[in-house]
């Protein structure tokens, strides 16, 4: 494992009860400055991999490692470096924003001063600071995706994982987002994101992986990957393929 | 009615272990609902156990005739508490209500349904009494065949008029509660106001209808229960049926309660929606300025997520921390009234030297500090959040630990307060009250800690209604039962005892034992932790 890698997946395979793999013997590395794309169909594997990564499921066949930590081994020093961004964050309803925020800021251990920087500078961005002392049952999809987005960035991750991470935000704050990936990983974080919205991931990510059935069955950085066609066309023709084969 | 009997189907099979077992492919969560299964069948044996030997005190002092009041009774007012509790997040305010009211069923049937699911999911436990209570009353009575029928029937129908009237008063409370700002709050403390007057019940309707000293209190009880039957009809409907027996008081039982169940719901279903909507909008100011943060330990974050778990739950509330409530009223009432006064009242004036009980106060006021113990459904309440906490850097054991932190934030400065209203009031010696005050630290970490235990044993994530996991959880009543009948056994013990050893001595001996017992549990709680 190179010190430029900072996440790498080893013949990681995760079967549900059954002898039916969601995830079948996948590998691949991110690297550091890397906003590595990872695309499929509904049910491909996609959430299973990356729930994964961040310590949220348990699996036994294949490793894990994040900075060079094994996710198996060193789950909480892995964590600690990690922020996770799920699809649909059920948060802590019973919670104010601003105490969500501080109860994860407690857990990272970020002193006083340095939470409040953060806060200000995000809840500005995303243009939530007045809500924060809301309940955030009272928030809409949106505005928790917000508040969990926040939460992630605010112990400034080396990894970010992101499951799904524009769906329900606004354009403005879909933009916002982008910026602040892009920001990240001009400072070495990696950024390995799930998405459906292939116009998205074009545009964002110089890296991709395309999930079908718990199989990678193309990877690559974005030009490899296209030689010169769109993503879409790129993703329909290995679908294309790997149905053929399959066939 | 096809649709309310479809709707009533799907909210069954929606929480069904039986289906979950049957579709599921996960060989843990098999062994899980198994294991459920034979604790719910053992806690059934140790009610059924109870029921039987209460049945024999009946019997061998000559009072059979009274079993089935007593049983009608205690259906009656188990049934009138549970449901009580439960009609916040299984009338009200529950998860699905949106999906429910946007398909085409009227808000009566949704309500009618909701009231019926509550009525099946605490059937076995109302059922398991009354069997037991038949098995005894049968050995002593030897009635004829058809009174097991009757009194199978009958005890089938018996909680719904109880079920009926507290879902009705849980609906003047929700209805209240919608008009203000603060529903959570109102609800929560208009609750609380039912739940303690239905605790106090018994000794109202006491000092009411006593007019002289009764000799023996056996006696005194089958008599105040047999007046009380006379205050409420079906108790004396259903004793007469099965006592007599006789068609008219059983076909009058019957017809009661399904007439009321209907009245009552088309009523509650007209302002269903209405209520509802109010309960579950959430104002918001949108006006916050930030301001200087601070830092806490990880441990202590966890516990302030727990103080805001339990106070943002009017249901979560009034079931956890009803015991901290009743600990503060009986302290000051102890304060008011003096020692000897509300022992008496207790145990009816029964003839006996209150002093004797005092190395058992610790243990009086765990009965109501121990009735509930976070730990024990906290874990189950993460539900749908428990992905921030996997994710989050810090141990499985810190997470328990923070929980546990919690629930000794919330009992022992109750449990010292209740300790300290009865020693002052009992005139306790200065060294003995810090006895006790020790003792009562160390069940409240034992109950903390064997809460923990149950806690992630039964840990249960996929709940629809919090309810289930509060209420009725596997955790929940194998964290109670058990402790329950040990703090009685406990009680005992320590007032035998004490008549014979020093009272430091023995109160000194046992803080030992429950540490240890305590020190047993938080060491498998986060052995437990661990695995999770």
């Amino acid at each position: 494992m190179s010190e430029q890698t900072m996440l790498e997946i080893r013949n990681f395979s995760k079967s549900y009860g059954g002898s039916h793999k969601a995830v079948d013997d996948i590998s691949l590395s991110v690297n550091r400055g890397d906003i590595y794309g990872f695309i499929g169909h509904n049910g491909a594997g996609k959430s299973t991999t990356i729930r994964a990564v961040v310590g949220v499921l348990d699996f036994k066949e294949g490793e894990i490692f994040i900075d060079g930590h094994s996710v198996k081994a060193e789950p909480i020093a892995c964590k600690k470096i990690t922020a996770y961004i799920p699809d649909n964050p059920d948060l802590y309803e019973n919670l104010t924003g601003i105490q969500y925020l501080n109860f994860i800021a407690d857990i990272f251990e970020i002193s006083a001063a340095e939470r409040e920087e953060q806060i200000r500078k995000y809840a500005g961005q995303f243009e939530i600071t007045e809500a924060l002392g809301d309940l955030i049952s009272s928030y809409s999809h949106g505005m928790k995706q917000k508040v969990a987005i926040i939460s992630a960035l605010i112990h400034s991750p080396k990894l970010l994982v992101l499951d799904e991470p524009f769906v329900g935000l606004d354009p403005k704050a879909a933009f916002t987002l982008k910026e602040i990936m892009h920001g990240m990983c001009a400072n070495g974080t990696a950024v390995f994101f799930s998405t459906h919205v292939l116009d998205v991931a074009e545009k964002l990510c110089n890296r991709i992986a395309i999930i079908k059935k718990g199989k990678i069955i193309a990877s690559g950085t974005m030009e490899e990957l296209t030689e010169g066609h769109s993503l879409e066309e790129t993703f329909l023709e290995a679908d294309n393929a790997e149905n053929n084969t399959a066939a | 009615m096809q649709k309310t009997i479809l709707l009533l189907k799907t909210l069954l099979l929606s929480t069904s272990q039986r289906n979950i077992f049957r579709y599921t492919t996960d060989q843990t969560k098999k062994k899980r609902i198994i294991a459920g299964l034979i604790g719910a069948f053992l806690l059934y044996g140790m009610i059924m156990a109870y029921g039987v030997l209460m049945c024999i005190g009946y019997g061998a002092l000559g009072l059979t005739g009274s079993i089935p009041v007593m049983t009608a009774l205690i259906l009656s007012s188990l049934a009138f508490l549970f449901t009580l509790f439960k009609t916040n997040g299984y009338l009200f305010h529950f998860r699905e209500y949106d999906m429910l009211m946007a398909l085409p069923f009227s808000p009566g049937t949704v309500a009618v349904c909701k009231f019926f699911y509550m009525y099946l999911k605490s059937l076995p436990w109302y059922f398991s009494i009354s069997i037991a209570m038949l098995i005894g009353y049968g050995y002593y009575a030897k009635p004829a065949v058809a009174v097991y029928l009757i009194w199978i029937i009958l005890s089938l129908i018996l909680p719904l008029i109880p079920m009926v009237i507290a879902s009705f008063l849980g609906f003047l409370i929700a209805k209240i509660s919608s008009g203000f700002r603060k529903t959570n709050l109102i609800q929560t403390i208009l609750m609380m106001g039912l739940v303690i007057f239905g605790f106090s019940l018994r000794y109202i309707i006491t000092s009411v209808m006593k007019n002289e000293q009764v000799e023996e209190i056996i006696n005194l009880t089958a008599q105040t229960t047999d007046q009380a039957a006379e205050w409420y009809p079906p108790v004396r409907w259903f004793a007469d049926a099965v006592g007599k027996p006789a068609v008219l008081p059983g076909l009058l039982l019957i017809g009661t309660s399904l007439i009321l169940t209907l009245i009552v719901f088309c009523f509650v279903g007209r302002s269903y929606r209405q209520i509802n909507s109010a309960l579950m909008s959430h104002a918001a100011n949108k006006n916050y300025r930030l301001k200087r943060q601070s830092q806490h330990s990880p441990a202590q974050a966890i516990a302030f997520k727990e103080y805001r778990r339990l106070v943002g739950s009017s249901a979560y509330m009034t079931n956890a921390a009803v015991g901290e409530v009743l600990t503060v009223l009986f302290g000051i009432l102890t304060l008011l009234f003096g020692f000897e006064r509300i022992v008496l009242t207790v145990t009816m004036d029964a003839p006996i030297d209150v002093t004797i009980l005092q190395p058992a106060i610790p243990f009086l006021i765990y009965f109501f500090i121990g009735m509930v113990s976070t730990t024990a459904c906290s874990f189950s309440l993460e539900g749908k959040n428990y992905w921030i906490l996997q994710s989050l850097p810090v141990t499985k054991e810190e997470i328990c630990q923070g929980k546990m932190l919690f629930n000794l934030y919330l009992t022992i400065p109750f449990m010292t307060f209740g300790i300290l209203c009865m020693c002052i009031s009992a005139r306790v010696a200065l060294i003995n009250t810090l006895l006790y005050v020790i003792l009562g630290t160390a069940l409240c970490a034992f109950s903390t800690a064997w809460g923990a235990v149950c806690g992630i044993r039964f840990m249960r994530l996929d709940w629809e209604n919090e309810i289930e996991v509060i209420k009725q959880g596997t955790a929940i009543t194998l964290y109670l039962f058990p402790n329950m009948f040990a703090c009685m056994i406990l009680t005992v013990l320590m007032v035998i005892l004490g008549m014979r050893i020093d009272h430091r001595m023995l109160t000194g001996i046992m803080t030992l034992i429950i540490a240890f017992f305590a020190w047993l549990s938080y060491r498998r709680a986060l052995v437990l932790a661990k695995k999770l």
